[in-house]
């Protein structure tokens, strides 16, 4: 492949940029994710610091692999910051994007360009047709697929159209909408602050301001959910015709307002049997939609799986800047702090946030390395796992790949090891057998 | 040194009322250790020991101590363990001494293992000074628990001393009467050589080491030496003292209490309660022995690995060195594959001898629940001893079964008498007596079924009355009762090692109860699990664990991973004590779910 010529020949590497923005509204009763709401005097600051880590930790991985190959700005609730902050992120991001030095430092600046022309030309063009728009994205994405992917996570209720175009104009090339359901009565139940129309709304609104790459997130075994109302939200969804779908099952977390009502005995939430229903109907809707899944929780059109997302589960180092964010640099993992001011101070007093976490062994980077790998479609890939620990994967694996695939959740080939359909129902015990004793 | 400047004494307690810390003190006192080397109870060895502040095996420690009258003595202090599953460890014990403190707690006063001991020692001959502890507590009420003394046990306590281990008051005082109230030993050391063995333990480089109270004769290193019982001979290496380390002395004379070491390499031939005695020359007759102990509760010890089942067999073979009181054979079940039925003396004997095999030896075990032995007549007239319940004959070839007894004793204070009635009667208890022990604190004896004794009778008991209830048994007898086996079947299948023997009267409620205790512990798998409970081909409960529909994590990002790994690793920790029966992964906890059940 002309892109592995390329990394051989400058030094360039894959790797992903994430970009964590702890601001909300208001805190939806599931979540456990570090946001907080509230904090809107602390936003200035934590820009201007955030992009500061972001000079003094990016720099050298810039200079090693050219820059990232991908961007994801999460949260929380990215889209919670004002206009004029959210364009001051933006323009920092560009700088450290475009800036000199790395093996690729050109073909970014060419991307970041390209980025904003189309961005210029998208605003001007009318949403056209599906299809037609379909398959311009793909000719597009096709073309670039070593091209910059730069995704913003979205909030139906606190974008506009002017935002949306703001957003596209600073680079962003891929939304994602946290729309969760169809369902008002369920949205107030679960503590959003949008409604059905407004996520309508935004997507509309995102396809004029020029984006071409929008992934909604779907939620299913919800308090009150029905399977019947499910699929209603699927229909809904598929009928703003995205690009990705992702669709995450309700985990009642500690410390979250669900985790307080359900030990008050106040938190009804579907029967395994109806869950298992909304599970079953979803992956094969989705993927009879057109929508492949390539990951246990996500599906997409054909070229436009997340590969972001995807770096994470393929051992793709990232660097995280922003409190509570987390980086994967040469086999070592780090975590920053997790309260913003704790981070701040981190930052004021020594420049530098991110503190490593317990080293990982040879052994526990195999386990992640295979975990991850398996919540993929592709799996665990012979030929990568062996390039990367310098052996065979069934020198290490035979024992757990023959008892899984004799229960039904693995199948393997010479090209690697994935779940079956029903192995990624039963997930966690494929996992476990991933795991090796020390 | 002279016979008359020796003193071999035990410290005797109920359990918690300061035995080991007075060891201590004493040890401290006397400069055995230093400051720096004293460890908090130092004569508790065994980590399990410190963590559960319990005394298991019988240490020996060698004191130096000079006395008011200006004179050296040499005092031999053996620390016996307090719960009444060690009873027999305490007696060993006892028959190398000539005295003993009764130490009490000056707050909680006479408990059901102080009269346990005291009529041991007692039984030993030993000269008794009571020792009435913890007395810098605001609760202590030392005239009262002397009186208490004298009107239960019949003690004179005009020579107690009162002190307080955790401040060293006191402490002088017991030195003193240690020298001045216990006899010193005798036994001429011009005899021939009579040495009791009274504990053992296995050391890699020496072999087994015998600890001895010598009671007439000399031994020294390099003699010859024939175990009386066995009839082993063996050259003595080492011959010495604990302090409390052993330190060689090269020699042991009449009244001492040490050690001795040789060419001994089979724990076999060092029998506890033994006489060592010359090859040549020896003496005529041995001491008196001891009474053999008999385990009075039965539970299996299978590998979850069955490749680990040799490493379990070398592993028990190695912990009986020095447990005497630990039997053990092969046996195989159904459901768990070849094991071992180990014969216990209580449940916290056997708690701390899977804990060891764990922990010394690195098994992972899956525990039968424990059981007592059953005497069953059969129409064809013969009696089968039955320890385990799979092996209980089909109903149609029992004439009647019988079951063991206890001789239970109670102490509690006056209100909880209602309580401890209650619980016992509900334990198929028969009452025997009551005997008030002062104004408020009442002796209560019941005959009740060991069954129901290490069923949860202690933890009822502790609950009802706030912790405050003692107790201590022993086995009386052996009688009738109408007994049955409850059955348990998963998936359909009967899984031997969850059999279980019951009263008739209580066969229904116990599967019922049984059968909802299984399902909360049997985690949901691919496919629905039916529980049922039976006796004989008659279901007497029936549940279902419910299929597991799904299990996968919905997500899992940048800055998820290391804690999912986490969440596998507790998932796969969760599984590691399951046991695949037929096709349902049982949990180690299923097995002892009879004992969890209210």
């Amino acid at each position: 492949m002309c892109a592995a010529a390329e990394e051989r020949a400058a030094g360039a590497r894959r790797w992903g940029l994430y970009v964590h923005l702890p601001f909300c509204r208001q805190k939806c009763f599931y979540c456990d994710f570090p946001s907080y709401a509230g904090q809107a005097g602390r936003m200035a600051a934590y820009v201007e610091a955030l992009l500061g880590e972001l000079a003094r930790e990016g720099a050298p991985l810039r200079a090693a692999w050219g820059p990232p190959r991908t961007v994801y700005l999460g949260g929380g609730t990215p889209t919670a910051l004002p206009p004029a902050l959210m364009e001051r992120l933006l323009a920092g991001l560009r700088d450290f994007l475009a800036a000199d030095g790395g093996p690729r430092a050109e073909a970014a600046r060419q991307d970041v360009s390209a980025v904003r022309a189309a961005a210029a030309a998208g605003q001007a063009a009318a949403p056209g047709a599906r299809g037609g728009a379909a398959s311009s994205d793909r000719a597009r994405d096709a073309a670039a697929s070593a091209a910059l992917e730069f995704t913003c996570e979205c909030n139906p209720g606190t974008v506009d159209a002017a935002y949306l175009s703001l957003l596209r104009a600073g680079g962003v090339n891929r939304l994602s909408f946290g729309v969760q359901t169809f369902d008002d009565a369920l949205l107030r139940r679960i503590g959003r602050i949008h409604t059905a129309a407004e996520a309508c709304v935004a997507v509309r609104q995102a396809r004029a301001a020029g984006f071409r790459n929008l992934s909604l997130d779907l939620m299913y075994g919800l308090p009150g959910q029905t399977r019947a109302g499910l699929e209603a939200s699927v229909r809904q969804a598929l009928a703003l015709a995205p690009q990705h779908i992702s669709i995450y099952g309700l985990q009642v977390e500690e410390g979250t307002a669900f985790a307080r009502a359900q030990a008050a005995g106040r938190l009804a939430l579907p029967s395994d049997e109806e869950s298992e229903a909304m599970y079953d109907y979803m992956t094969t809707a989705l993927p009879a939609a057109g929508y492949a899944r390539y990951e246990i929780s996500n599906f997409a059109r054909p070229g436009f799986e997340s590969r972001h997302n995807l770096g994470y589960w393929q051992d793709v180092p990232y660097l995280g800047v922003g409190a509570s964010a987390h980086s994967y640099l040469d086999g070592q993992r780090y975590e920053n702090p997790r309260g913003i001011e704790e981070y701040l101070a981190a930052l004021r007093e020594s420049g530098r946030a991110r503190r490593e976490e317990e080293p990982l062994t040879r052994a526990t980077s195999m386990e992640e390395f295979a975990f991850l790998a398996l919540r993929t479609a592709r799996g665990i890939d012979r030929a990568r796992f062996a390039a990367r620990f310098g052996c065979e994967l069934a020198s290490v694996y035979a024992d757990a790949i023959a008892r899984m695939c004799a229960r039904g959740f693995l199948e393997e080939d010479a090209q690697g090891v994935r779940l079956t359909p029903l192995g990624m129902k039963y997930g966690n015990w494929v996992f476990e057998a991933f795991l090796l004793d020390e | 040194m002279a016979n008359q400047n020796i003193r071999n004494f035990s410290i005797i307690a109920h359990i918690d009322h300061g035995k080991s810390t007075i060891a201590d003190r004493l040890i401290e006192r006397t400069g055995t250790l230093t400051k720096r080397e004293m460890e908090d109870q130092v004569l508790d060895s065994m980590d399990i020991e410190r963590e559960r502040g319990i005394t298991i095996k019988s240490q020996t420690v060698r004191l130096h101590y000079k006395a008011s009258d200006g004179e050296e003595y040499e005092l031999n202090l053996i620390d016996t363990p307090g719960h009444v599953d060690f009873t027999y460890e305490v007696s060993r014990s006892l028959a190398a001494c000539e005295g003993a403190l009764l130490v009490v707690d000056a707050a909680q006063g006479v408990e059901a293992q102080t009269l346990a001991n005291v009529y041991m020692a007692l039984e030993n001959d030993l000269e008794i000074i009571p020792v009435i502890n913890k007395i810098d507590l605001p609760s202590a009420d030392p005239e009262r628990v002397k009186k208490e003394i004298e009107d239960v046990i019949g003690l004179d306590t005009s020579n107690a001393i009162e002190c307080s281990a955790k401040t060293g008051q006191g402490i002088d005082e017991i030195l003193e009467a240690i020298v001045t109230d216990i006899p010193a030993p005798e036994g001429d050391a011009a005899a021939p050589l009579r040495a009791l063995i009274f504990d053992s333990y296995f050391d890699s480089y020496k072999g087994v080491i015998a600890h001895i109270r010598v009671k007439e004769g000399r031994i020294k290193k390099g003699q010859r030496l024939k175990m009386m019982a066995t009839g082993k001979v063996f050259e003595v290496t080492d011959v010495g003292c604990f302090r409390p380390q052993p330190v060689d002395l090269g020699t042991l004379a009449a009244g001492e209490v040490g050690f001795v070491a040789g060419s001994l390499k089979d724990v076999r031939d060092v029998r506890v309660g033994d006489t060592i005695t010359t090859a040549e020359k020896g003496a005529a007759a041995p001491l008196p022995g001891y009474r053999g102990v008999n385990p009075m509760v039965y539970c299996g010890l299978y590998p979850v690995e069955s490749s680990d089942y040799d490493n379990l067999k070398d592993a028990l073979e190695k912990l009986q060195l020095n447990d005497a009181a630990l039997v053990f054979e092969p046996e195989t079940s159904v459901a768990l594959g070849f094991g071992f039925r180990c014969g216990f003396l209580g449940l916290l004997h056997m708690d701390v001898v899977q804990e060891r095999l764990e922990r010394e030896y690195h098994l992972k075990l899956i525990t039968t629940a424990p059981t007592v032995i059953y005497h069953v007549y059969k129409t064809d007239g013969t009696m089968l001893k039955v320890s385990n319940p799979s092996e209980l004959p089909p109903p149609t070839e029992i004439e009647h079964i019988e079951e063991p007894y206890v001789k239970a004793t109670v102490i509690v204070p006056s209100d909880y008498v209602g309580a401890v009635m209650e619980i016992s009667q509900d334990k198929r208890g028969e009452f025997k007596g009551m005997d008030y022990l002062d104004t408020n604190r009442v002796m209560i004896t019941y005959h009740i079924p060991l069954n129901e004794i290490i069923f949860d009778y202690f933890d009822r008991l502790k609950s009802a009355t706030r912790g405050y209830a003692s107790l201590d048994y022993e086995l009386a007898d052996y009688k009738e009762s109408k007994l049955v086996k409850v059955d348990i079947l998963l998936n359909g299948d009967p899984v031997d090692a969850l059999s279980t023997i019951v009263h008739k009267d209580r066969a229904a409620s116990r599967g019922r109860q049984l059968a909802a205790k299984l399902k909360e512990i049997i985690p949901q798998q691919m496919f629905e699990i039916p529980i049922q409970a039976a006796i004989g081909s008659k279901v007497i409960a029936r549940e279902n664990v419910r299929a597991r529909r799904k299990d996968v994590l919905a997500k899992c990002y940048g800055g998820d991973i290391s804690r999912k790994r986490k969440l596998l690793e507790k998932q796969k920790e969760g599984k590691k004590r399951m046991k695949a029966v037929g096709s349902v992964e049982v949990p180690q906890e299923a097995f002892m779910a009879i004992l969890k059940i209210d």
